[in-house]
């Protein structure tokens, strides 16, 4: 017999033995066990209080080498600025006192705007860097059959968006987790269940957008604007598609995030979407009635889904697990239905 | 009498309604609407609970509530739910069963002793695709079979001869525990002969001695599964009936067989194998085994674990045995409309409520040791096949104690035999076989629980394990 066995010893307890961790203040509630029995409720509690065992997360490297060139540089803009202005009230206030007050107010409401706008650009910034911290968390869970070191992700789940737009339908996936999960199944059911509204609803807008851009391009008798349109319309995508998951997007976020999914796309190559929509569509015979503009119109149509499709991997707190194989296709045939519908409109 | 109705009775005589319902329920199966799931499992593995489970959680699948991970429900695509067992001669009680699990106090169904049929319609929308030019709106009729464990390891006994089942048993008793349980029986067997002619007192006699030693060998401390014939210790309909006078010869087999008296032992128990082959074996294969689409295998690995090594090992080689009865494969349409075969094998152990929550995964990893050859059988006619610990009927629910200052997950139910409350560590599922010296009874200790009373109203997710999982395993891309 082995005198050390490696294996734990089956315990029976009595029921009153079961204690209570109180550390569940700060944390969601998550899956309460359900059962009026005789014990007092104050011993019954949940047994996802496990301690989280830490994940490693990588922190993405920082960039230091350019910080002091910019900060150095923003300081200059900004006295420059400073004095200008200062010059300029000094300047109007000998002129006459009232114009003096107008200009000094108009500053002042310059200023405020503009350091709220800087506020919600950095909250957007951070918010973004927050959730690439999420994906990458529940990428390293999805692979794990593990128990328990999913805690500090749904911890973090409720901090974040708690008073966004997604704290409704998050908190209550995160209460219906069952005990049973373990950390991959966690990651799948809150994919599945806490972002469904979000997903319909960025979904819905980047379709929207791309059929938009791609009808606009086809129409528009200028070819030379095309660029400016499409990028036009691509920015209000950006901003709305972070709305939708929560995000704080003024034009600061909004740039950064236009960088992200430039960068993005660049990587991607021929993305699967452009092959997939292609492929769709090759078959229909709709594409051989289409003019050489119309052709464009589908061209700025796709490409505005591929950056919305992006937006949205990029603000979405989980990965996408499931592909979007459908959306590609109904963009591609909505926009081949309305340029030929109103082609033929027009002949 | 009209002409018509005279003309339904002919029909009625001649059997042609059953043929024509036989064959539309071919036509459906071999358009994938029509879905055989072959509920597999040795006896007290949990299949009676698993159907009632399952079928109570696909009533209540348009509400979209208790199956989250199963996508046709959690999406809401169902629409509704009908159960059509009536229209089965032998409809399975599942209104018994479920009164039996909302009582107060509740119960488990009894032992199965009748084979009986569930068939669910689950009307459901398609998913937006390809698929939806078919029609928005479409059904799929679902049929299990319920029975008596024990008959499934009668199966394989229709593929041997009388010669070749008599060495296989002999193989099963010459070792250990069979030998040290049968020392009585076998000294019997070595003092008849076979060949002289016997009166009918001895025979019986010799086969209740059997029936009676198939029993010891069922019930704790053996609790061994490869038990044959399996009528002897679930008779259903066959009680009393001289079929059931049978048992194999463990000694060496006459040499000249020929020479038997037409009443000898031995001539009568070769008659008696093959009539209880023809009678009872196949007509139970025919009529139910042959045409299934998808699998589920449950597995009762804690009962392995309570009792250590010779159970795990004897309940290895009946699900080993028992498997060879089922036909694996892809089907093309020709293929599903003529016999269709099993073509996706979910094996699951049941009864994972009896673990902690973080040895699921363990379980997961110990059934799979289990039956590993089985699905590399499987595998080998490209057939998929995953292993699941799951609960169909959530007995337990999760709590902590602190123990020695550490916390220690455990489980909170009630007992079995005498409904106490009880907190209990089970112990950890082991991910590798363990050593015999390994293998005491302090390891482990799964009690049984009494099931915790199941809502006459919604079920929620916390009734169950992973049954959602095991759905869409098994049928989640029929409901597309
Ligand atoms: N805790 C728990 N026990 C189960 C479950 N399923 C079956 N059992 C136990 O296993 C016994 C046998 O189940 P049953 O369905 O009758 O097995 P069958 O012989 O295969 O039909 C039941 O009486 C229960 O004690 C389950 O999901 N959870
Ligand atoms: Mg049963």
């Amino acid at each position: 017999m082995n005198p050390t066995p490696d294996w734990k010893r089956p315990v029976e307890l009595s029921p009153d033995a079961l204690t209570d961790p109180d550390n569940s203040d700060s944390k969601p509630q998550i899956s309460p066990v359900s059962a009026p029995r005789e014990i007092p409720p104050a011993l019954a509690q949940d047994t996802n209080d496990n301690p989280p065992d830490e994940v490693p997360v990588r922190a993405p490297a920082r960039k230091r080498s350019r910080r002091w060139l910019w900060g150095a540089l923003g300081v200059l803009a900004s006295t420059a600025i400073g004095t200008e202005v200062y010059r300029l009230i000094s300047w109007s206030n000998d002129i006459h006192p009232l114009l003096g007050a107008g200009f000094a107010a108009l500053t002042f409401i310059l200023t405020c705007a503009l350091g709220i706008e800087v506020h919600r650009g950095l909250r957007g910034n951070r918010q973004l860097k927050q959730v690439h911290a999420l994906q990458q968390q529940a990428q390293t869970l999805l692979t794990q059959s593990s128990h328990g070191n999913s805690t500090r992700l749904t911890r973090q789940l409720g901090r974040q968006y708690h008073g966004t737009v997604l704290q409704r339908e998050l908190q209550s996936a995160l209460q219906q987790l069952d005990s049973s999960y373990n950390d991959q199944e966690i990651v799948q059911y809150l994919d599945r269940h806490a972002l469904s509204q979000a997903d319909t609803a960025a979904r819905r807008c980047v379709q929207r957008y791309s059929i938009e851009s791609g009808v606009l391009v086809a129409f528009s008798p200028w070819a030379s604007f095309d660029m400016l349109l499409v990028a036009w319309r691509n920015l209000r995508m950006l901003r709305e598609v972070a709305a939708i998951y929560g995000i704080a997007s003024g034009p600061l976020t909004q740039g950064r995030l236009l960088k992200q999914v430039l960068q993005n796309l660049a990587f991607a190559g021929a993305s699967e979407l452009s092959l997939e929509a292609g492929s769709a569509l090759l078959g229909s015979s709709l594409t051989a009635s289409l003019s050489a503009r119309a052709g464009q119109g589908l061209g700025a149509g796709l490409f505005t889904a591929r950056t919305g499709l992006a937006a949205i991997r990029l603000c979405r707190p989980l990965p996408a697990q499931h592909k979007e194989s459908a959306l590609p296709r109904k963009i591609a045939k909505s926009i081949v239905q309305q340029l030929t519908a109103r082609q033929n409109d027009t002949l | 009498m009209g002409l018509q109705d005279t003309l339904k009775t002919l029909v009625h005589k001649s059997h042609l309604s059953d043929v024509s319902r036989h064959l539309k329920h071919r036509i459906e199966q071999g358009l994938e609407q029509r879905v055989k799931l072959a509920v597999t499992g040795l006896s007290r593995s949990g299949k009676t609970v698993f159907i009632s489970a399952l079928a109570r959680h696909l009533q209540q699948s348009d509400q979209g509530l208790s199956l989250p991970f199963f996508s046709a429900a959690a999406d809401g695509r169902i629409i509704g739910t009908r159960d059509c067992s009536h229209e089965s001669a032998i409809p399975f009680p599942l209104q018994t069963t479920l009164a039996g699990l909302q009582a107060s106090p509740p119960h488990w169904p009894a032992s199965t002793d009748q084979l009986s049929e569930v068939k669910l319609a689950l009307r459901y929308r398609r998913s937006p695709g390809l698929g939806r030019m078919l029609g928005e709106h479409t059904t799929l009729y679902l049929d299990l079979i319920d029975y008596p464990g024990e008959w499934l390891l009668d199966l394989p006994m229709l593929e041997w001869s009388f010669a070749t089942w008599c060495r296989q048993q002999q193989a099963l008793f010459f070792a250990s525990p069979r030998l040290e349980a049968s020392r009585e029986w076998l000294t019997c067997q070595q003092q008849l002969d076979w060949l002289a002619p016997a009166d009918d007192t001895q025979f019986q006699q010799l086969a209740h001695t059997f029936r009676d030693l198939l029993q010891q060998l069922r019930e704790p401390p053996y609790c061994l599964s490869l038990l044959q014939p399996g009528r002897l210790l679930m008779p259903g309909d066959l009680s009393d009936s001289p079929l059931l006078n049978l048992f194999p010869i463990l000694t060496d087999l006459p040499a000249n067989p020929d020479q038997a008296a037409p009443d000898s032992l031995y001539s009568r128990l070769k008659s008696t194998y093959y009539a209880y082959r023809e009678h009872a074996v196949r007509p139970f294969y025919e009529d139910h085994f042959r045409h299934f689409d998808r699998q589920i295998v449950l597995v009762d690995c804690l009962k392995t674990l309570n009792r250590g090594e010779a159970c795990f090992t004897d309940m290895q080689q009946a699900l080993n045995t028992l498997l060879h009865s089922f036909h694996y494969g892809h089907n093309s349409l020709l293929r599903r409309l003529v016999r269709p075969r099993i073509s996706r094998v979910l094996f699951a152990a049941t009864k994972a409520d009896h673990v902690t929550a973080n040895q699921h995964h363990n379980l997961d990893r110990f059934l799979q040791l289990l039956v590993e050859s089985a699905q590399r059988e499987i595998r080998f006619e490209q057939v998929e096949t995953h292993c699941l610990a799951i609960a169909s009927l959530r007995a337990t629910s999760a709590a902590q104690a602190k123990l020695d200052g550490q916390y220690l997950s455990c489980l909170r139910g009630h007992r079995k035999d005498n409904g106490e409350e009880m907190a209990l560590f089970p112990g950890e599922v082991p991910v590798e076989l363990p050593r015999a010296e390994d293998w005491n009874s302090e390891r482990f200790r799964f009690v049984d629980f009494a099931p915790r009373p199941l809502p006459v109203g919604p079920l929620r997710p916390e009734h169950h394990i992973r049954l959602d999982q095991a759905l869409e395993y098994l049928l989640g891309d029929l409901l597309q």
